[in-house]
This record gives C-alpha cells, sequence and structure tokens, in this order.
C-alpha cells in the first residue's frame, strides 16, 4: 500500500505579510528600533530575520486612514517606520465614523411596518444607499480593505489628539493581551507602518530584554493598576500600596492566543485527553505561592476524580483564586496546599500576586480590625465554602458545567439553550428570526446537545470574541451600548475572516439581492456579493430577541453559564 | 442567577382561576338572566364569542414576533387555559345538549373537533418532546430526507465494498430483497408513533437470518450495516413523532377558522333575525 507523505507543515509557511522580502528585511534592521535589538539572542528556528518577514509586514497608509479603532480586537503591534498619525483622545470618536453600526430601536409603528414591508426574498439589500455611505476603500495588500475618515481638519479641529511620530510603537497590549484597543489612531500623513503579529511580538519580548522592559513597562504604567483596582480584594489599598502590590506582580501566559485554531481538532480528541492538553496554571496538592488573577482568558478549576479531573467551576477575566489558600497558612493552619487544579482553557493570561505581598496588603489590612477585615476575612470564606460546595457536588450535578466548559460554551455570554424537553419542533423561533432579520434566519435551530440540552447554532456573543480578530474593516465589532457584537453590514466586505474564525460556526456567508430578487454581483468577476450574518440579539426590534420572545413553549433562554443555574419547573407548562 | 422555565404550580393556578371566576361569574349571570325570565343564551354567547375570538388571537399574535404583545409563552398559557374555558362556556350555551339544527350540529361537531384536537394536540405536546430527547439524536424535519439519503448512500457503498473485498454477492442479494426497502423512506410509523419495538426487531431478525451464511469478513461489513440501521431507526422514530407534532395543528387550525367563521355568521342569523 502507497504511504503518503509530506513536508511536515512549519510555523512560517504562511508569513503574515505575503509580499516581504529580504530586502525590506534588511531595510527593516536600519531602523534604530530594530536594529537595537541583539540579534544573537534569537534562536537559530527563530531569528530575528525570520520572525520579520515572516511576522511582520510593512503597510503603507493613506492620511486619512484609520489604523486601529476603539473596541477593535486585534493581533498585531505596530512601528511607526515613517509619517505621522493621531490618536484620538477621551471621548473619541463616534461609531459611525468608525465604520460601526449604530444601533436604533425601532418605533411601535416601524416595527408594526415590518408585517408588509417585509420581501419575500431573503437578504435583499438597498445598493444605492450602500454605495453612497461606503466608508471603506481598497488597499494595495491582496484583498484588504481600509476605513477611512472623510475630514480629517474637522476631526482635527472637534477631537482632542495625540501625536504620533516616527520609532513610536503601538497596539502591543491589546496584542498580547487580547483586550480591546483602548482608542483610535489613523494616519494624519501617508505614513508607513510596520505591522507585526502577536507570534513576533512574543518573541521579541521573550528574547530581547529593550522591548521585554518596554512591553512590560507600558503594561504596568496602563493597565495593570486599573486591573488590580478593579479587583475586589485589593480595591482597599491607596496608590502607593497598590503601586508596591503592581510592581511585585508577576504576568504568566498560558495557552495558545489562537486556541480558535485548533478548538475544532480538539473536538474530535478523546475527551479525557482534552484538559490533559491543558497548559497548568497551578496544581492541586502544591504549596501557593500567591494569589491568581486573570487578566484575560479562562481558566478551568478542577481536582482530581478517579482517572481524571472533574471540573468544578471555571474562571473568567477578572476573577481570582488562592486567597483563601495563602490565608488560612498565615493563620497558621499547617499543610495547606492547593485544593484545585487551575488550567488554561484554550489561552489564558494570569497574573500571579506573591504570597507576601498578599500577607503584606491584604492579611494585614484584614487584620487591622478596620472595617475591611471582616469583609475580607468573610469574603474569604466564602469563597472557601463555595470552592468546597463545588467540591462536594456529585458528578451529576456538575455534569452540565463539565460539558459547557469542555465545549468552550462558557465563552458566551448570550448561548441560546434550548430544553428539548419542552421544545416541540415547531421552528416558532426560526420563523420569528427571519421576521425580524431579512427574511432569513440568523441561527440554525440544532446543535450540540448534553441531555435534555442543546446549545444552538446561534452567536454566543462571546466574552473573548476571536471572530473579531482580524476583521480589516472593523465592520463586526463590540456594541458599546449592551455588549452585543454586531456586524455593520455597511463596511462588511465578505471577505469571510469572521466566519472562519468563530469556533462555533455561528456566521453565516449570505449571498445579497436587489430589490427585484436577482443576486448582486461583482462586476469584475461576476460572483455574487457576500456578506457575513449572525444573530444580533434583535437590536433594533423593541422585543428584543425575538427567537426567546416567539417560543410557545418556554423551552428557550439566552444564557451566560457561569451566571445560570437552570432550573426547571416541572409543571409541564 | 436561576433560570425559571415554564411556569411554577402557582402561576398554572392563578390562570386556572380566573378562568374559572369569568366561568362563575357567566353562570350566575345567566341564571339572574333566567330567573327574571331573559334569554341567557344571549349572554353565555357572549362571552363565549368573546373566549374564542381571544382564541384565535393566538395565531395572529404568532405572525407579529417583533411587536411587544408580551411573551408567546404566556399567550400559550392563555390559549390552554381559555380553550378549556370555552368548552365549558359551550356546554352552559348549549345546556350541554348542543344544538338541534343542522347548521348547530355541524357548528357542534366543529367545536368538539377543534377542541379534541387541541387537548390531544396538547397531550402530545407535553409527552412527545421529551421522547425525543430520549431517544439520543437530534435532527431537523426537514433534514430527514437527506439523513436517510446519506445513511442508504453509505451502507450501499459498505455492500458494494463487500461484494469487491470478499468476491461474494450474498449480502448484496439479502440488501436488495429486505434491507434496500427498509433504508428507502421512513418506515413503521405508526409502530414508532406507539413507541413500539417492531421496526428494531425487524431488522435485527433481517440480519440474523443471513448472519450464518456469512463469513467473517462479512459479517464485519454486515455489522455496520446493522448500527446504519440503528441510526436509521432513531431517525424514523423522530420522523414519526416530528410529524405527529406538525400535523395536530393541520387539523386543529382549519377548524378553528372554519368554527370562527360559523360562529361569526351564527351572531350574525341571531342578531338579525332573533334579537
Amino acid at each position: 500500500m502507497a504511504i503518503t507523505t509530506q513536508e511536515r507543515p512549519q510555523r512560517w509557511d504562511q508569513p503574515f505579510g505575503l509580499f516581504m522580502t529580504d530586502q525590506d528585511v534588511d531595510r527593516l534592521l536600519t531602523f534604530p528600533e530594530i536594529s537595537a535589538i541583539e540579534e544573537s539572542k534569537f534562536p537559530a528556528h527563530c531569528s530575528l530575520k525570520g520572525i520579520l518577514k515572516n511576522d511582520a509586514r510593512v503597510i503603507k497608509y493613506s492620511a486619512g486612514d484609520i489604523v486601529i479603532r476603539e473596541g477593535d480586537y486585534g493581533n498585531s503591534a505596530f512601528l511607526v517606520l515613517d509619517g505621522s498619525l493621531k490618536v484620538v483622545l477621551f471621548p473619541g470618536l463616534p461609531g459611525e465614523m468608525l465604520g460601526r453600526r449604530t444601533i436604533r430601536k425601532k418605533t411601535l409603528w416601524q416595527a408594526f411596518k415590518q408585517l408588509w414591508t417585509q420581501r419575500k426574498t431573503p437578504e435583499v439589500r438597498d445598493v444605492k444607499s450602500q454605495g453612497q455611505h461606503s466608508l471603506v476603500r481598497a488597499t494595495e495588500a491582496l484583498g484588504s480593505s481600509q476605513v477611512f475618515l472623510q475630514d480629517v481638519p474637522a476631526i482635527l479641529d472637534k477631537n482632542k489628539t495625540a501625536s504620533l511620530g516616527k520609532g513610536a510603537l503601538f497596539g502591543e497590549l491589546a496584542a498580547l493581551g487580547r483586550t480591546p484597543r483602548t482608542s483610535t489612531i489613523f494616519a494624519e500623513t501617508d505614513a508607513e507602518l510596520l505591522e507585526i503579529r502577536w507570534q513576533g511580538l512574543r518573541e521579541f519580548r521573550k528574547y530581547d530584554q529593550g522591548w521585554r522592559r518596554l512591553i512590560d513597562q507600558r503594561y504596568r504604567a496602563n493597565a495593570l493598576n486599573a486591573h488590580l483596582r478593579a479587583t475586589s480584594i485589593f480595591s482597599h489599598l491607596d496608590d502607593k500600596d497598590l503601586q508596591e502590590v503592581a510592581d511585585a506582580t508577576l504576568f504568566e501566559t498560558y495557552g495558545k492566543f489562537d486556541w480558535h485554531l485548533t478548538y475544532n481538532k480538539l473536538q474530535t480528541k478523546e475527551k479525557t485527553l482534552g484538559i490533559k492538553d491543558e497548559p497548568i496554571i497551578a496544581q492541586q496538592g502544591d504549596y501557593s505561592d500567591g494569589i491568581l488573577l486573570v487578566r484575560t482568558g479562562f481558566a478551568r478549576v478542577s481536582i482530581d476524580r478517579g482517572n481524571g479531573q472533574q471540573t468544578l467551576t471555571y474562571l473568567g477575566t477578572g476573577d481570582f483564586y488562592g486567597a483563601d489558600e495563602i490565608f488560612r497558612a498565615w493563620q497558621g493552619d499547617s499543610n495547606v496546599s492547593l485544593r484545585v487544579t487551575i488550567t488554561a482553557l484554550g489561552y489564558a493570561e494570569m497574573l500571579r500576586v506573591p504570597s507576601k505581598i498578599v500577607e503584606k496588603h491584604l492579611f494585614a489590612y484584614w487584620s487591622s480590625g478596620r472595617e475591611g477585615f471582616r469583609k475580607g476575612a468573610l469574603q474569604s470564606s466564602v469563597e472557601s465554602r463555595r470552592m468546597q460546595d463545588y467540591i462536594d457536588r456529585t458528578l451529576t450535578d456538575g455534569a452540565l458545567l463539565e460539558w459547557a466548559v469542555e465545549e468552550r460554551f462558557v465563552n458566551g455570554t448570550q448561548a441560546m439553550l434550548i430544553n428539548m424537553d419542552r421544545c416541540v419542533r415547531c421552528d416558532d423561533c426560526v420563523r420569528a428570526c427571519s421576521a425580524a432579520h431579512d427574511g432569513n434566519p440568523r441561527f440554525i435551530r440544532h446543535g450540540k446537545t448534553f441531555e435534555n440540552w442543546m446549545v444552538a447554532n446561534a452567536c454566543m456573543h462571546c466574552a473573548d470574541p476571536v471572530c473579531m480578530i482580524g476583521c480589516p474593516t472593523g465592520a463586526i465589532h463590540r456594541s458599546m451600548s449592551g455588549g452585543m457584537v454586531i456586524i455593520n453590514d455597511d463596511t462588511c466586505i465578505g471577505c469571510e475572516t469572521c466566519a472562519n474564525s468563530c469556533p462555533y460556526s455561528n456566521i453565516r456567508m449570505v449571498s445579497i439581492r436587489d430589490d427585484v430578487g436577482n443576486f448582486i454581483t461583482d462586476p469584475q468577476n461576476q460572483k455574487p456579493i457576500l456578506k457575513a450574518t449572525k444573530c444580533d440579539l434583535c437590536a433594533d426590534q423593541i422585543s428584543g430577541p425575538a427567537c426567546v420572545f416567539a417560543c410557545p413553549h418556554d423551552a428557550m433562554r439566552r444564557v451566560d453559564f457561569r451566571e445560570t443555574e437552570l432550573d426547571e419547573n416541572t409543571t409541564g407548562f | 442567577m436561576k433560570i425559571q422555565q415554564g411556569f411554577s404550580l402557582v402561576q398554572v393556578w392563578r390562570y386556572v382561576g380566573l378562568a374559572s371566576l369569568l366561568l362563575l361569574v357567566t353562570w350566575q349571570w345567566t341564571i339572574q338572566i333566567d330567573s327574571s325570565l331573559g334569554i341567557s343564551a344571549l349572554a353565555s354567547g357572549w362571552v363565549l364569542f368573546g373566549v374564542l375570538a381571544f382564541l384565535a388571537l393566538f395565531s395572529i399574535r404568532k405572525r407579529l414576533p417583533f411587536m411587544p404583545l408580551a411573551p408567546s409563552a404566556i399567550w400559550f398559557m392563555l390559549h390552554t387555559v381559555g380553550g378549556f374555558l370555552a368548552l365549558f362556556l359551550f356546554w352552559l350555551h348549549t345546556d350541554a345538549m348542543g344544538s338541534k339544527g343542522f347548521y348547530g350540529q355541524v357548528l357542534t361537531i366543529l367545536f368538539y373537533i377543534t377542541s379534541i384536537s387541541g387537548v390531544i394536540g396538547l397531550f402530545m405536546e407535553k409527552v412527545i418532546p421529551r421522547q425525543l430527547t430520549c431517544s439520543g439524536v437530534e435532527i431537523i424535519y426537514e433534514r430527514i430526507p437527506g439523513e436517510i439519503a446519506a445513511i442508504r448512500e453509505e451502507v450501499e457503498s459498505l455492500i458494494l465494498k463487500c461484494t469487491e473485498e470478499v468476491g461474494t454477492s450474498t449480502l448484496a442479494e439479502h440488501y436488495l430483497e429486505t434491507l434496500n426497502w427498509y433504508f428507502q423512506k421512513p418506515r413503521f410509523f405508526l409502530n414508532n408513533v406507539f413507541g413500539g419495538h417492531l421496526s428494531q426487531h425487524w431488522v435485527r431478525q433481517q440480519c440474523m437470518i443471513l448472519e450464518r451464511f456469512l463469513s467473517e469478513k462479512e459479517r464485519e461489513f454486515l455489522d455496520k450495516v446493522y448500527s446504519l440501521a440503528e441510526k436509521k431507526r432513531k431517525i424514523d422514530f423522530h420522523y414519526a413523532l416530528q410529524t405527529l407534532l406538525k400535523t395536530w395543528l393541520l387539523v386543529h387550525i382549519p377548524m378553528a377558522a372554519a368554527v370562527t367563521a360559523m360562529v361569526i355568521w351564527h351572531l350574525i342569523l341571531i342578531m338579525v333575525f332573533f334579537v
């Protein structure tokens, strides 16, 4: 039998920039920010030149082009090689200017009017109005487009801005931390930028002291204090003490940043193997050396049970673990080890606040007799009791959460959960969705099931919306009001990046039609124009999500698994 | 946050209580009219007409999912309780005897068909979903023909592969004579509706008959065919029960529409010639 062989896929088989040449790399090495990097520190398999050629690309922007938008999720940082950029300071630019969709709830009359204004053919678009308001223009890079600002002088007049010149680095915190961009930056003049994807950035941080210092300093200066301040146990600290805690805090990353790319492969694996492959953040039985805070991503909390691990709960951004163990040890309990194992679910970025600092600033405060003592100690005991409750829970009681964690549904903040014991498969939900969205439903009443629960293929409006990474126009974005992930149809260029990135296959590409019902095609190649569509939680409908509203058997709910305890009334109605 | 699905017992009793109150008030009203030698059927008739009109509104509500008209689940609950209330009001209106004239008798029959189909539908909607869940598979009704075709294709390619690899046609011939029939479309409809195991028994029987004539290698293929037949059996089960869930409405809704039309005509006749 013939054996099929192929060369083992390599890291740089698919470079970030398709047109980067050796000459480009040599040119980049002449810029002071790059030339300062010690090339010899990089290992042979991950050379500096290799990173520049494969994990970076040079992009040219015209004056007015938006480089990054506030609220976008990006996976790259930028270094200004030439030209001048402007950062729009608080309160930022309005959504429409950035190519966002403006959500306006329909009035009662507009809602009622849908009864006869709905077209018989689905996905009809008003071509004329779409062309008129287009903020998108094609760029040199193949298949890429950018959103541009139409009246830069007026923007400069009306908004507070700061300048970024040659040598400025930006976007690295959002790229490495998987957090939304905090401000909008656009090209004031024609500009040339080096865009480095997060993998390259990670290597720079790893092998070059200068970049590591720079990135860490920026994180400590810009984000760490705010994160600690927002964490309940540190909220009592004054600025000086908080700074001391921040200075001692360690950064750790676990798992793969692009976990969504391997998610589907993982699904075919044996379930028990999945958890064993997860990077361990803290191991059950080990001595606790600090409080662990989740900066981004998710972490699974589990205990050894039989031959496997039982999931107790999970930690998301802003959650922490470990205070109880250290507190008990500090109080004199001997043999206090971690009761649980914490592993990264896909990707997690953690902050570790060492025990000594915790003892000094937290426990000392708790024991000082001030108001915080009772509150803090009480919180610690409540957390401890809650964890014990999780540990005492039977396998059956925790099975639904175990499944939700396994399938990564915990990422969803609005997962469509259907109780199949109540659902009569009438599809009223599908018809309602269709009626509210251009005659085409935005979800499929089908999905993964566990016992009598089904998580249908509907956008879950994830806490970690990987679909937003890489959208070239920012058409898919998180709404500032309500937090749902929505798509601006006007600026969607149909590139399918979001649909391919969604690990749950909840984004669908549709061919759009004109008023007559004919497919709208690209005049250059006659191919139909595609648009990405997904559940938008009926953002513009006054009744809220039509699907839930239309279910006569109350079988459907939009849920956040973390906050949800399902309880079915047994009356049958 | 605890998610409550459905209605609690208290809520259900609240709706039932309201319906009972309306029935009691109507009954008292008719007694009062009777005692003053009035026509009590007019009073009960008007209330019945109001309830029937309200029941019909549920259908309109379903066509307006984008209007803020209270969740459909509340409408369904009101429709259910209202349906039973209509039945009692109908008995009150007709003295539980039904009408004597032809028109009245037709209306009575249609009303009973609507009511009975509603009760049966309600029963099915409370029982069947759980049975479907217990089957272990979940499938969209419209996709069933495609699923069966895919299974059939898989089975036939297995049979062909068996013939090619083993060099005998025993399995293929038996398939053409018996199992081919099974894999063509959903089978054993009625048996599935009543929760029988005839389908399973039939497939097992066909495989057992064949087993002794097969080699070890052929048996491996037969095992695979059997597991696909099992999968198809579950799909058949879904087909049967989901068909029931969909088709009872094909009786209930047209009958309800006919009742509504006849009631309106009945009302016109009463108003024109009687009152």
